[in-house]
């Protein structure tokens, strides 16, 4: 009878624990699989609409170029308003950061260590905005499963602003819907809603929808005219580039 | 009058009924009723002046910035600096905080050969320990003037953790949370809480806890007075009962008018506890002197003798109240007037309706039995009323000649009289609130805001360039030591893209510059959406109403010369409101006061249909108010927002003791024609009523002094001066003066 009750309690014991590894395991696995949605093209090239909405409703439209290899190297060109055409943002394996001012003709290297800056009057910090995988930047746990989502809350493995951040992904095709952004004092601060729409073989993030919830401050970042994998060489972002 | 006691009596159920639901409806009011700290609130807006402030307020979010400070004697040390940022961490992730900046997580804009670097002036992940790091850490604070003097103070013992809240939120119950939430970090290093926020936080406190206090002691020893005064159950329990009354009446009245409890009118119970229940005393007398069998036909006869005497009382009372609504400069002085001329009339209301119908209603007639206390009573009337009116008779000249050397002598203290409007000097020295101001002050230059607002293209080289001019203006001020604006940070930007620390000439690199300020947490402190107005946000460090008023002064004309087409320039902040309130006290003293006499003599005077009768009335009040201004001066208790009310609440109160000895003194000249004895007649009679009035209106008042805001304790001493000089002065000065002038009439007669 002892011996029964031990190997119950053994049974149930591992039976637990690998529930649990199985979880885990499919938590990572759910978000590398995103991670590979989001980050399979080598590259991107497209133009980028930020709609800024202030909190009465007020909007305020910017357009710009983007073209983006794998997934640390990009290259931001403001086309409107009139006023920012031209100016234009570089980013580089490394933090490495240029920036391109067309009234003063030069260049400046812009070195930020602090991320979480939001980006040109965004509600997207600069940290959002690193197309680093979630799977290098988080450790995930799986919070539910539903009908057609999981729901994962992603824990920070380095410094970081957030303490977490839930993340609600299309089931069938492992695209993120719903990113749920949640400061060191456990408030929530941010959401993102993504739309994806399907181009040729890949997912394309159409739009997110950014907001601020303490600001009450929007910004839609929509992207059209996308092209990928049309083989965008290393001199595409360099410096000599950005400038002309 | 007869007609009017008779209803009284017929309908005396439906009065006490009414008067008991509607006290039941009232106090159920009083739960909906608030407490509003907030002294910005109470700013007028038909001044341009605090108009503005409270706009540029709202817009710019300066009214919702709290500040926290740290003190210690070197901030440059490893465990203070964790500890600012463990207090930094604690504000920003409150509910309801917008941004927090401190020496943790400020942003450092550094441009070098390179390029720009952006980051945090100290790594929040990575703070400095070694002795190295924090030593450079102190030099480059101290050699950027975006942190000497803001984020750290000049001599490096004290750290400052500024926030600001969102628009839309309780601010009170932000800044309460925070205090709570850092109090319990148990830093070892001495903390003030400071900022608007923060002070209503504590005057909400202080209020809340007036209130507490006060009402229960007042209403204690007002129940004593009346004991001594009466020895009777009736005597003690009607006074309270309906000054009770017009107290929860009041409020309700307030709460449901949608009116809030401010600084000032935290006040009120107190004020109506001490002055209303002298209406219902004068209507027992009248009761208690009439010795008709049947009880009824005595009522209403006592009734018909008192009433207009009660009416005249409290009116005059009510116009010393009512007076405010026309001087005063705060929102909240005149409620404060309103609500006590209300409280005033419901009083005498209650004391002519429900007080007789409650009397009918529950038989509570007196017993014969007063003849007892009338002897007790003597020893007032002969030992100090009898020989006053004794030496009268022998000195009337004497005691006028007295009373006008008394006068000269504070008519000289009346030029040093000062007026104080500093909202610190409201609390008391030992006042967590006061000395968290005095740190700020000392440690980070002053608490007082300044605005200079600027409305143009906000992105024109022109619009900048004259914002830099006009900080450098305003810090040549030795009062001035901070000034911040989008213009500064321009300029730091255009360093960094390496044109130099200055503005550039084309608009078109402005507009660049900015796209990388954009999303910036300071923006919208520093500019409005449109970019079509922005501030210089700047501190005043002295509270001196000179050094105040110079500035101003100053500051104007700079902008009169200064601001153009393309570039208007307004200036507003505590220093242009104290200015205005400063000139506002003095004007509305004059205008209150001036309204009250006036409307007061005229009243008095057509009355007694003789309006000499109401100049003499109102010779003994002038003249205490005039030993008021004069002990103001002398003692050094300036004229502030609640001391300006002494004077016309002064003379309402005690202009009732005059009115007192000159009606009782036609009465008795009319029945006898002996203007002496009429004399004698009413210092030995009204005498009475009158020193038991003054005692026991002076001892509500004096209970003030207990009170937590000095303006208040100051308020409660000086009306119980008045009410002793005018009670002595109704009792003295007017008998004498009465004397004479009967004297100088008797010989016109008998020259006749």
């Amino acid at each position: 009878m002892k011996t029964n009750f031990k190997t119950m309690v053994l049974t149930i014991l591992i039976g637990c624990g690998s529930i649990f590894s199985a979880n885990a395991q499919d938590a990572v696995t759910i978000l590398k699989k995103m991670d590979d949605v989001m980050y399979a093209p080598k590259d991107m090239t497209g133009e980028n609409t930020i709609i800024l909405i202030d909190k009465s409703g007020n909007e305020e439209v910017r357009k710009a170029i983007i073209k983006q290899k794998g997934t640390d190297k990009r290259i931001f060109r403001f086309t409107s308003p009139a006023s920012q055409a031209g100016i234009a943002v570089l980013s580089l394996p490394n933090d490495v950061m240029f920036m391109y001012l067309p009234a003063f003709g030069r260049e400046r290297r812009i070195a930020s260590s602090a991320k979480n800056q939001n980006f040109a009057g965004t509600d997207f910090s600069y940290d959002d905005m690193e197309s680093v995988p979630f799977s290098d930047k988080y450790t995930p746990k799986l919070l539910k499963t539903e009908d057609d989502v999981f729901v994962l809350e992603l824990t920070p493995k380095g410094r970081s602003d957030y303490s977490k951040v839930v993340v609600t992904i299309d089931k069938e095709h492992y695209y993120p819907m719903l990113m749920e952004y949640y400061d060191r004092g456990g408030n929530k601060v941010k959401e993102a809603k993504y739309t994806f729409k399907k181009i040729g073989n890949y997912w394309n993030a159409a739009e997110i929808e950014m907001t601020d919830l303490k600001k009450n401050h929007k910004t839609k970042m929509q992207m059209s005219d996308v092209k990928y994998d049309t083989g965008l060489s290393d001199d595409e972002f360099t410096v000599r580039k950005l400038v002309q | 009058m007869n007609r009017f006691a008779e209803h009284v009596i017929k309908f005396k159920w439906l009065i006490v009924t009414a008067v008991f639901l509607l006290t039941i409806f009232f106090g159920y009011q009083i739960t909906n009723l608030h407490i509003n700290a907030d002294i910005i609130s109470s700013l007028p807006d038909d001044d341009p002046a605090a108009k503005l402030y409270k706009d540029i307020g709202k817009e710019f979010g300066g009214n919702d910035m709290g500040m926290i400070v740290l003190e210690t004697d070197d901030v440059f040390n490893a465990g203070v600096i964790k500890r600012i940022r463990t207090i930094t961490d604690s504000v920003r992730f409150t509910q309801g905080v917008s941004s927090v900046t401190s020496l943790t997580n400020i942003l450092d804009i550094k441009s070098s050969e390179w390029g720009i670097e952006i980051g945090k002036l100290v790594d929040e992940y990575d703070l400095p320990t070694t002795q190295q790091k924090l030593d450079s850490l102190k030099a480059y604070v101290f050699s950027k003037e975006m942190y000497k003097g803001i984020i750290v103070s000049d001599d490096g013992t004290a750290a400052a953790i500024m926030f600001t809240l969102l628009p839309d939120v309780d601010n009170q119950a932000v800044a309460k949370e925070i205090k709570t939430k850092v109090e319990k970090l148990d830093i070892p290093e001495k903390l003030y809480f400071g900022g608007l926020p923060m002070m209503m936080n504590d005057i909400n406190d202080l209020i809340i806890s007036d209130i507490v206090w006060l009402v229960p002691i007042v209403f204690l020893l007002i129940a004593f007075i009346l004991l001594l005064s009466f020895k009777s159950v009736r005597g003690v329990l009607l006074p309270l009962i309906t000054a009770a009354i017009s107290v929860i009446w009041t409020l309700g009245l307030m709460a449901s008018t949608g009116y809030e409890i401010t600084i000032i009118s935290n006040v009120i119970p107190v004020v109506l506890l001490a002055i209303s229940n002298a209406y219902t005393i004068h209507v027992l007398n009248s009761i208690n002197h009439i010795t008709l069998q049947d009880r009824k036909k005595a009522l209403i006869q006592a009734m018909r003798y008192i009433t207009v005497p009660v009416i005249l009382a409290a009116v005059t009372t009510s116009i010393g109240f009512i007076s405010f609504v026309f001087g005063a400069y705060l929102i909240m002085i005149k409620e404060f007037g309103i609500f006590t001329a209300a409280g005033t009339l419901i009083a005498l209301l209650l004391s002519i309706t429900f007080v007789p119908a409650l009397i009918s209603v529950f038989s509570m007639y007196r017993k014969n039995n007063y003849g007892e206390n009338e002897d007790k009573q003597t020893i007032l009337t002969h030992k100090i009323l009898l020989p006053l009116s004794e030496t009268l008779f022998k000195h009337p000249k004497y005691t006028l000649s007295g009373w006008i050397v008394l006068l000269v002598a504070f008519i000289i203290g009346i030029f040093q009289i000062e007026t104080s409007v500093n909202m610190a000097d409201y609390f008391k020295k030992d006042n967590p609130t006061r000395v968290a101001e005095d740190v700020m002050q000392k440690k980070f230059g002053g608490s007082l805001p300044i605005f200079v607002v600027f409305k143009g293209d906000l992105q024109s080289p022109g619009v900048l360039q004259m914002m830099i001019k006009t900080q450098d203006f305003l810090k040549e001020d030795p009062d001035v030591s901070v000034a911040q604006s989008v213009a500064d940070l321009i300029e730091q930007m255009n360093d960094a893209m390496g044109e130099g620390k200055k503005i550039p000439d084309s608009k078109a690199k402005i507009e660049q510059l900015w796209f990388l300020l954009e999303g910036q947490e300071v923006m919208p402190q520093l500019v409005n959406d449109d970019l079509t107005k922005g501030v210089i946000q700047s501190k005043f460090a002295s509270v001196d109403t000179k050094d105040i008023e110079a500035f101003t002064k100053k500051m104007n004309r700079y902008i009169e010369e200064n601001q153009n087409d393309f570039c208007e320039i307004e200036l507003t902040g505590m220093p242009s409101v104290y200015t205005k309130l400063n000139s506002s006290l003095i004007k509305s003293q004059y205008n209150s006061l001036l309204i009250a006499i006036v409307l007061v003599i005229l009243i008095v005077g057509s009355i007694l249909k003789s309006i000499s009768k109401g100049i003499y009335s109102a010779i003994p009040i002038i003249a205490t108010i005039v030993v008021l201004f004069g002990f103001m001066g002398i003692a050094g208790i300036p004229l502030d927002i609640a001391t300006v009310l002494v004077a016309s609440i002064a003379l309402g109160i005690g202009i009732d003791y005059s009115i007192h000895v000159i009606t009782g003194f036609n009465h008795y000249l009319k029945e006898n024609g002996d203007g002496e004895k009429a004399i004698e007649y009413v210092i030995l009679s009204s005498g009475k009523a009158i020193v038991i009035n003054v005692i026991s209106v002076s001892a509500g008042f004096l209970v003030l002094l207990l009170s937590q805001i000095v303006p208040l304790q100051n308020f409660g001493l000086l009306i119980a001066i008045s009410m002793i000089g005018s009670g002595f002065g109704a009792l003295t000065l007017l008998p004498a003066i009465l004397i004479l002038v009967n004297r100088k009439h008797k010989i016109k007669a008998n020259n006749h």
